[in-house]
């Protein structure tokens, strides 16, 4: 008998129980999937997942960050087509064609338009809810108004990022001669993942995110910055938005300003809290966040192996989703009863 | 006169909303001229806001309790295409004879299930503990999963004509029906807040729930009731909604989201919640309609409005922060919250109660 689990020898901690619960629904469901449908267990599903979900994920890592330190952001997905839409427009006025002062550029706005909202959020004490809300469509309307809102179809979209959209890191050849292929940015989000794990767990900026989330009082007595930390965690989610906007139009070839941001900020919330991630700031984890947002993968791209259209998706995820809350905030009211606890927040 | 002056001077923040309102009105008037002011422009504005205003309102109460509630639109939406499918003759077949008794069922249907999405809220958020951003972000994902699992996406048409002439075609001199029952659901929330305990409780939640449960309020059964109410506004912004557009599909007035929160800090009330009134609320709801009727009057495109809207979004929550932290400064209570404790809000109340 093993005298520990592999999971504990991965992670060195116990799964928690919305990742064991997260785990049992992803296990149900593609098993269920697998019996209806075999097309669905081979490579093509899975590849589709992954390839859509790693810029998603990126957005992800960000909500995480901001949700531990005890803020909500709902301007990510401003952030991104604002920063990355700002720097493909000015590689164009300068006829550069090169991905790294593409990425170079959007990825610095993301910080700029990022330790913004930090100082509005910090100074004006006020719920990051609606701060967020109102930078948000500041930063879009900005835009549309100085840039314009004009879209690039393939022939103008900059050749270096259609180049990076289109890198692969493993193909797999059919039978039929139908290629299924894996998006290099898996290797990025990895990447990113390994980052924030490493400043989450192994800095000292990112135990003051957590100790800022956990009490900002108490954390203001052990001499920890506050503002810093806050310039940090939402310069943080800027970049990470704006990297994801890049790789986003890449992606897709096509740069329509209109798009992304308005549609995805809620769901990716909601992935990332129905992995565990507490809206009260201390606690949430990677494992959780890449979870959620892996059954909203799930339900978004793999329902037509079912036979039913993607109208269905948002009710299976929401679903989901309450059933989740349902659980996880059930549990906390009996425990708060036992243990005499009157608050809620 | 006197009375009316007594009752803008009466809060500040309520007089220089009142203020801010006359002043728009004066610019716009003179600089867009009477087109706007025309009994056209003022039924179209007034309808705009008997849409708008029950949301905002719904809003409004959630903030009122220290939350918010992010499904308004969706719960909207879902009680609209149920009024709207009932309406269609898709459940019932519409006969010549039973127009009267579809549009009664399409009402009650809209009605109905306006006020089951505020239940569900409410069980989530009193029952299941679950914090109020959250819940409604779960409903408002499900309520539009609900709506487009039963459409796919597709748009309902309403095929009784009557309903769409009797709440939107309806006049009382240039004021459309619908707002003039905005109007009447305003003044009745207002009363139901000010002068009944379950309202008080409403307010006292939202300042201190922990204190108001244990002075022996039942604070579950106010937060039950108070989604109840929210969800009731959202069957009436439903019925509103169709029958300007005599159909509905889900995803319609998305966007209302961002105007609902705006409207409603506008108006004073604190996010954290405890604090504001109806009177300011539908004060901020005519200031945002002119406001946004005049962008469409200049010409410019809705990211000229949304651009708008943040930044007044930021600039009230600046001054009113700006204002609390003044007048903190001069109770000489430094890092004392500048809301009124519980205790004093209850010893006012006592006082006003001797003095009358």
């Amino acid at each position: 008998m093993l005298k520990k689990s592999p999971f504990r020898m991965l992670f060195n901690r116990a799964m928690n129980p919305m990742e064991r619960l997260l785990t049992v629904v992803i296990i149900a469901y593609v098993a269920f999937v697998s019996i209806r449908n075999p097309l669905f267990f081979g490579p093509q599903a899975l590849f589709d997942i992954l390839s859509s979900g790693a810029g998603l994920m990126i957005l992800a890592l960000g909500v995480l960050i901001v949700l531990i330190s005890g803020g909500i952001d709902v301007s990510f997905a401003a952030i991104a087509v604002v920063a990355s839409y700002t720097a493909v427009l000015l590689a164009r006025a300068l006829e550069t064609d090169s991905l790294l002062f593409i990425l170079f550029v959007s990825i610095g706005l993301g910080a700029v338009l990022g330790s913004i909202n930090a100082i509005i959020v910090h100074f004006y004490k006020l719920p990051t809810l609606i701060v967020t809300l109102a930078t948000a469509s500041v930063f879009h309307g900005i835009m549309a108004i100085t840039l314009g809102m004009k879209t690039f179809t393939q022939t103008d979209v900059p050749e270096s990022m259609i180049t990076f959209g289109r890198w692969y890191v493993w193909s797999i050849e059919a039978e039929d001669g139908s290629r299924t292929s894996l998006s290099g940015y898996v290797v990025i989000t990895g990447f990113v993942m390994l980052v924030t794990w490493f400043i989450l767990y192994r800095t000292r900026m990112g135990r003051s995110v957590f100790a800022v989330g956990s009490s900002e009082e108490a954390a203001k007595r052990i001499g920890i910055n506050i503002f810093g930390t806050r310039l940090f965690v939402y310069s943080y989610v800027g970049m990470l938005s704006g990297l994801m906007g890049v790789m986003y139009w890449s992606r897709l070839y096509y740069i329509n300003p209109d798009i992304l941001y308005g549609f995805v900020e809620l769901s990716i919330i909601a992935a990332v809290v129905i992995g565990g991630a507490k809206l009260t700031g201390g606690e949430g984890t990677i494992l959780g966040a890449l979870l959620g947002l892996f059954v909203y993968q799930l339900f978004s791209n793999t329902l037509v192996y079912l036979g039913l259209s993607p109208a269905w998706s948002q009710l299976f995820f929401g679903s989901v989703l309450l059933t989740m809350l349902v659980i996880i905030y059930y549990r906390q009211r009996q425990a708060n009863k036992k243990a005499l606890v009157f608050s809620t927040m | 006169m006197l009375r009316v002056w007594k009752f803008v001077s009466r809060d500040r923040e309520f007089g220089s909303l009142v203020a801010t309102t006359v002043v728009v009105t004066g610019v716009l008037y003179i600089a867009v001229g009477g087109r706007m002011f025309s009994s056209l422009g003022i039924s179209s504005m007034a309808i705009q806001i008997a849409e708008f205003g029950f949301l905002a309102l719904g809003m409004g109460l959630a903030m009122l309790m220290g939350g918010i509630d992010l499904s308004v639109a969706a719960a909207a939406g879902l009680a609209g295409l149920m009024g709207a499918m009932v309406m269609s003759g898709s459940i019932i077949p519409i006969t010549e004879t039973n127009h009267m008794l579809i549009v009664t069922l399409g009402v009650v249907a809209t009605l109905g299930t306006g006020m089951l999405t505020g239940a569900i809220n409410g069980f989530l958020i009193a029952k299941v503990s679950v914090p109020p951003i959250l819940a409604t972000l779960g409903t408002m994902i499900f309520f539009t999963g609900v709506g487009m699992a039963v459409t796919g996406g597709n748009s309902v048409g309403i095929e009784v004509p009557e309903f769409s002439a009797l709440f939107a075609g309806t006049k009382v001199s240039v004021f459309p029906l619908m707002f003039l029952v905005l109007v009447v659901v305003f003044a009745v929330v207002a009363f139901l807040l000010n002068k009944t305990v379950t309202g008080r409780s409403v307010y006292l939640f939202g300042e201190n729930e922990v204190a108001l449960r244990f002075s022996g309020v039942r604070t579950e059964r106010t937060v039950m009731m108070t989604y109840l109410l929210i969800g009731l506004l959202m069957g009436f912004a439903a019925l509103l909604i169709i029958a300007r557009a005599n159909s509905m599909r889900i995803g319609y007035g998305e966007g209302y989201l961002l105007q609902a929160i705006l409207v409603v800090v506008l108006a004073g009330f604190n996010p954290f919640g405890g604090k504001g009134r109806i009177s300011s609320l539908f004060v901020g709801l005519i200031l945002l309609q002119l406001l946004a009727t005049s962008i469409t009057a200049f010409g410019l495109t809705p990211y000229h409005r949304n651009l708008m809207f943040g930044l007044i979004l930021l600039i009230v929550m600046g001054i009113n922060f700006a204002v609390n932290r003044t007048s903190r400064a001069k109770k000489l209570m430094p890092g004392v919250a500048a809301a009124p404790t519980t205790e004093a809000i209850i010893l006012a109340e006592r006082d006003e109660h001797i003095r009358q």
